[in-house]
């Protein structure tokens, strides 16, 4: 595995690298990243990347194909509209956690901010702590797990994502509703947990059978005048 | 907190400044008086002298920068000795005042803080610091930040955000006869908290029905004698993020800061919507 030192390089430098690097087909270990923003931005080559410690904001944005893993903690903006790929951090994530993604799936093994998956057109958002404030708004496709408890307004003004939630939802968003899990959806959580997840942080989490599944009531898809409480409220 | 400012200083260059607390040394005051926006006036110094003499004899008086630090006999009464001190002058700010606090801040860096304060050499339990990227109002000393709340002993804040119902709060304030130094919507925060405080509610009382009292982003950071805290918006519009243990807690803005001077253990969390959180010595 090839080794990347942050210290002395811009971000231009270290994204540049590592580029290089993968496209000659070495993982990368990427160390002492402290924090830093943009790092691993737009990775469009697939191979390993690795930081060794915490990242700042927007890193492994714009990914395709890319699998990183963060030793540490990760700043807003995580895995920002990636195509494909795989974004794992072992700590916990900032605000928008992957926003406006499009395929990929990303992994929280901690707790994320607000706005946790904003957006989101497709992919697969897994977080195994709590998630914070409206997360899930707006989102038009792909599945979000959260294993914790969500805070307010969960799952608000969505489209087509599909959200399950193993804790507490403080408060359901604008036209979130919970609707049955069906087998399938089961055996989906079941798969997915089991293949995401190492073995120590899957004992603690609730059953697949406990998981509650959220997703748009559909009443703001289409403006009816009749409906308009509904949307004086949501608005 | 010098580490953590240089880290955060290429976010905002305009100014830096730190709020730092020390054991009460024997009940007097610490007066830390601006004397003028361009450097040191010898003239401005001996006047707040004269006029504190009025009051009670200066002792420890120094200066340094465009400072002048004084300690003034603990019986005085804070908003009347602040009134006699700032009338010496109109460029002179008492910019902070406090049994434990002092606010050294200046237009510049972080480093050229350290110049000229040497904050590092500083002793105490806790402290906040900032630097600033002015969106809205003046780039001076008035403007940076830590904001003591004026008229309240050892109250510090420092803000990042936009109190959006500022004018709407600084009129009922205004017409309750409190002063405004600043254009800065950020000054209402010190002046909210010390009500509240004064109203006798507990600092995270404060905090928490700031949630509802003020409309925009904050992620604010406020701290007392013998307490820190913070409170974020409604909905998270400002990053804001901590760590603790069993010996200390720290809050930055972004990580960056946190790693500088911590190392790569110390787990840190974004803080939620309408978190309050406070820490006491």
């Amino acid at each position: 595995m090839a080794e990347l030192a942050c210290a002395g390089r811009t971000i231009r430098e270290i994204n540049a690298e590592i580029r290089r690097l993968l496209k000659e087909g070495e993982a990368v270990t990427v160390s002492s990243p402290g924090a830093r923003h943009n790092l691993g931005v737009a990775l469009l080559e697939s191979g390993v990347v690795v930081f060794d410690g915490s990242v700042g904001y927007y890193c492994a944005g714009l990914i395709d194909g890319a699998r990183v893993r963060i030793k540490g903690s990760a700043g807003w903006g995580l895995a920002e509209s990636m195509l494909s790929g795989e974004v794992i951090v072992e700590g916990n994530a900032g605000n928008s956690a992957g926003a406006a993604i499009r395929g990929g799936a990303l992994v929280v093994q901690g707790d994320s901010g607000a706005r946790t998956g904003v957006s989101m057109k497709n992919g697969l958002i897994i977080v195994t702590g709590s998630c914070g404030y409206m997360s899930g708004f707006m989102g038009q496709g792909g599945k979000m797990i959260i294993c914790g408890d969500a805070a307010e307004a969960f799952g608000d003004s969505m489209y087509e994502t599909i959200c399950f939630i193993g804790g507490a939802i403080a408060d359901l968003g604008n036209d979130a509703i919970v609707a049955e899990s069906t087998d399938e959806d089961k055996q989906f959580l079941d798969t997915s947990l089991s293949y995401y997840l190492p073995a120590a942080l899957r004992g603690n989490l609730p059953g697949a059978g406990d998981f509650k599944k959220v997703v748009s009531g559909r009443k703001l898809w289409n403006f009816k005048k009749s409906e308009w409480k509904t949307w004086e409220q949501a608005l | 907190m010098l580490g953590m400012l240089r880290a955060l200083g290429c976010r905002g260059p305009d100014s830096a400044g730190v709020a730092l607390y020390h054991s009460p040394a024997g009940g007097d005051l610490v007066l830390q008086v601006k004397l003028g926006e361009k450097g040191l006036s010898q003239d401005g110094a001996e006047a707040v002298i004269a006029k504190a003499s009025a009051l009670s004899q200066p002792k420890d008086v120094s200066t340094t920068g465009s400072y002048l630090r004084l300690t003034m006999e603990g019986s005085l009464d804070p908003v009347r000795l602040a009134a006699t001190i700032e009338s010496a002058t109109p460029d002179v700010e008492v910019v902070s005042m406090g049994r434990c606090l002092e606010i050294v801040k200046q237009v510049g860096s972080p480093d050229r803080l350290e110049e000229t304060f040497h904050i590092s050499e500083y002793k105490g339990p806790h402290g906040i610091g900032h630097t600033r990227m002015s969106t809205e109002s003046k780039v001076d000393l008035s403007h940076s930040q830590p904001f003591w709340a004026h008229g309240c002993p050892d109250l510090a804040i420092v803000h990042n955000g936009h109190i959006t119902n500022y004018h709407k709060l600084r009129r009922q304030y205004e017409q309750q006869g409190i002063r405004f130094y600043t254009e800065n919507d950020s000054e209402i925060i010190g002046v909210y908290v010390a009500q509240g405080l004064l109203r006798g509610l507990s600092l995270e009382e404060v905090l928490r029905s700031a949630v509802i009292d003020w409309d925009g982003s904050f992620s604010c950071l406020v701290s007392t004698a013998d307490a820190m805290g913070f409170v974020k918006d409604s909905f998270a519009h400002k990053p804001l993020l901590f760590g603790e243990t069993d010996e200390f807690a720290v809050v930055a803005t972004e990580e960056i800061a946190v790693r500088a001077e911590f190392g790569g253990e110390l787990k840190v969390r974004e803080a939620g919507a309408r978190e309050v959180k406070v820490w006491r010595n």
